[in-house]
């Protein structure tokens, strides 16, 4: 398939891949927690944007009606609740002294590469939606997805990293495999799950030690 | 479906919503009596299946098998081990409806997964599982349980995330094959396998053992496993580790045998070498030294998927039927040692292997039983456990692979000192003079005595119907051309 035969869903959802790479690669400069938040939704709206381009597309109405379930809880509801459950605590992402921006993001790059050499070497190309993309872009959401989790320390931070992993698998499934709209609904799921049970449970336990602490400064004031 | 199938699902689905909403006092029987009808049912569905009259397959059948062996052992369990945990203070009636509810509807889920063909469909399986699983281990509320409930979620999703990729780029290579809107029937790709894209199977089975691996507890992703297997009430610990890592056998096997039909068996061996080899290493050497009887059992799972996945290198037919042989005894044996071991924790109301004396004398029978499931898990005869590890290493020398079986060999001495030196500490001598001798709890017994009795029996001699189960599974897998 050459490009001049691209489609106008699909040459805006490739348009649309290379700025979900570069928000996962914001995620790896960002040090503040509600900043992490509001890059999940901004990418979030993106693959919802793909997830919609394919059903248009492919005249598939399930990941039309999915799209717009994904604007709904990922964007909206979710990156909400996330933000009023964390008001309490410290939002601050400790970025490792070793490992700075800028090492990451060479560290990125080089699994970019790699997700891009693999993806090319594969002749997964018969009748794929976005055949120059699909793959590599998949690759390098969830690698640069898991360099995030590992780099980062905060716990909050690495849910937040999970979840752009999630959203990685979303584009893949959505433009590899098409015929699969059950489990993108199931991605769904458990973005929702994760988001709320999960952070839900670990800022409980934050706000628990950070209230423990503060109770300690009071003591030592008093003497 | 078939009815035999039909029950399986819905009986655990069933007392899950039973167990939900009665109290207790009703839920305790519900769960006991749903575990021994699904197990009857799965006995019945495999011998059909050994005798060629049934709509699932020899993989399927099989792996049905350790669902039996440890929900039918569990939900007896459950019955006294609510109300043990009711005596020590530790549960309300809220938590025990819970409890019932969601072991119910953990097996259930555990039942589904070796049902399906459907390779999307595994994938969906796994995570309710992992789900319900996380919901379990959560359930008692601690830090400790907190933390591994949640490492557990994140851990298990990137891996199921992972296995996710395989499925999708599964899907992707048989696209030209099967066209770009197909159902991912495991059937269909095997009819088609000469057809799919090879480069992109290969790429699938690295992602389906890494991603399922972790599942499975395979080494280097294993890291969750003994947080979540040590922190969780006694029968989510034994399903968890008795049915959840062969479901994501399962999954594999299905991956497996995808790739040796498309491009041959070498890439798949290899891969299996590698982490097996792993698991099994880390494994021997963590069982050395740990310090607490359940996670101690967490390590041993570790050792024995590595056993697994190396008899899966192997790829001899010999290997092989010792590998699926394995996860059978595995089942039976971990169940039995983590039912025994909760007895223990329960008497002496402590899990350190240093708080434990004389369990032998407190408690005759479970003291005894733990040994039995100590023994076993070290592979020492007449058990189950040795006649499959003698499978799978005469395999390998049999194979050829001098080095690799030379290897599993020392490592399962290592792992072998490790039990041993606990076991001994734990049963012998005298018990302190605080802790009460005897017990009485007769579906605690009944339930082990499930376990007992499957890697005992399979010690001495395995049942026909079982051998050909085993033997047609294991050519479905291939891998020796």
């Amino acid at each position: 398939m050459n490009v001049h035969s691209l489609t106008l869903p699909q040459a805006v959802a490739g348009t649309i891949s290379v700025a979900l790479l570069l928000v996962q690669l914001a995620l790896l400069r960002s040090v503040v927690l509600a900043e992490l938040i509001t890059l999940y939704a901004v990418q979030s709206l993106f693959v919802a944007f793909i997830s919609l381009a394919v059903g248009v597309q492919d005249r598939q109405w399930d990941l039309i009606v999915l799209a717009a379930l994904t604007v709904a809880a990922k964007v909206v509801i979710l990156p909400l609740y996330m933000r009023h459950l964390s008001r309490n605590i410290s939002t601050r992402v400790e970025i490792p002294e070793r490992i700075n921006v800028t090492l990451s993001l060479i560290i990125a790059a080089g699994l970019m590469g790699v997700a891009i050499l693999v993806a090319g070497a594969l002749p997964l190309r018969t009748g794929a939606f976005l055949p120059q993309a699909d793959l590599a872009t998949t690759l390098a959401i969830v690698f640069v997805g898991f360099l995030v989790a590992i780099l980062r320390p905060n716990a909050l931070a690495q849910v937040i990293a999970f979840l752009t992993l999630e959203n990685g698998l979303y584009f893949g499934t959505v433009t590899l495999a098409p015929g699969l709209p059950l489990v993108v609904g199931i991605l769904l799921l458990i973005d929702v799950l994760v988001a709320v049970f999960v952070f839900a449970v670990l800022v409980r336990v934050l706000v628990e030690q950070s209230a423990s602490a503060s109770v300690d400064v009071l003591q030592r004031l008093h003497g | 479906m078939s009815p035999l199938v039909a029950l399986i699902v819905a009986v655990p689905g069933v007392a899950a919503v039973a167990s939900g909403l009665l109290p207790s006092c009703v839920g305790r029987p519900v769960t006991a009596l749903a575990g021994l009808v699904t197990a009857a049912a799965i006995v019945a569905l495999a011998w059909l299946t050994a005798h060629h009259q049934s709509p699932v397959d020899a993989v399927s059948a099989l792996f049905l098998l350790p669902v039996a062996i440890v929900y039918g052992g569990a939900g007896l369990y459950s019955h006294w081990y609510v109300v043990a945990e009711r005596d020590a203070g530790e549960a309300g009636e809220g938590y025990r409806r819970e409890f019932l509810a969601l072991t119910n509807a953990f097996a259930c889920a555990e039942a589904v997964v070796p049902l399906l063909t459907n390779v999307a469909g595994m994938w969906v399986a796994l995570e309710a599982t992992t789900i319900v699983a996380a919901l379990l281990v959560r359930l008692q509320g601690t830090d400790a349980a907190l933390e591994a409930a949640w490492k557990y979620i994140l851990i298990a999703s990137c891996g199921l995330g992972l296995g996710l990729v395989a499925v999708v780029v599964l899907y992707a290579s048989a696209g030209s094959a099967l066209g770009m809107h197909h159902a991912p029937e495991w059937a269909a790709y095997m009819h088609a396998a000469k057809r799919l894209e090879p480069d992109g199977v290969r790429l699938s089975f690295i992602f389906a053992l890494i991603g399922f691996g972790t599942k499975m507890g395979l080494a280097p992703m294993h890291t969750w496993l003994p947080d979540a297997h040590g922190s969780g009430p006694t029968p989510t610990s034994a399903m968890l580790s008795g049915i959840i890592l062969s479901d994501a056998l399962y999954v594999i096997v299905r991956f497996t045998a995808i790739a040796n039909a498309a491009v041959g068996p070498g890439l798949a061996r290899g891969l299996f070498f590698v982490v097996g080899l792993l698991s099994l290493f880390l494994a021997a050497f963590f069982l050395l030294q740990q310090r607490d009887v359940k996670r101690m059992l967490a390590y041993s799972s570790i050792e024995h998927m590595g056993i697994v996945a190396c008899g899966f290198g192997f790829g001899v037919p010999l290997a092989l039927t010792g590998a699926l042989l394995h996860t059978i005894n595995h089942s039976a044996s971990k169940s039995l040692g983590f039912f025994a071991a909760g007895r223990l924790a329960d008497r002496y109301h402590t899990r350190e292997i240093a708080g434990i004396r004389g369990a032998a004398s407190a408690l005759p029978v479970s003291g005894g039983l733990f040994v039995v499931a100590a023994l076993a898990l070290a592979g020492l005869p007449p058990f189950g456990i040795f006649r499959s590890e003698l499978m799978i290493v005469s395999g390998g020398f049999g194979s050829s692979a001098y080095v690799i079986a030379g290897i599993v060999l020392a490592l399962l001495l290592v792992a072998f000192g490790g039990i041993v030196r606990w076991v001994t500490a734990t049963t012998i001598g005298d018990p302190p003079d605080t802790i009460r001798r005897g017990e009485a709890a007769p579906y605690a017994l009944a339930a082990m005595s499930i376990g007992f009795v499957v890697v005992l029996g399979l010690g001495l001699a395995v049942p026909g119907a079982l051998g050909s189960l085993i033997a047609e599974a294991a050519a479905v897998i291939g891998g020796t051309s």
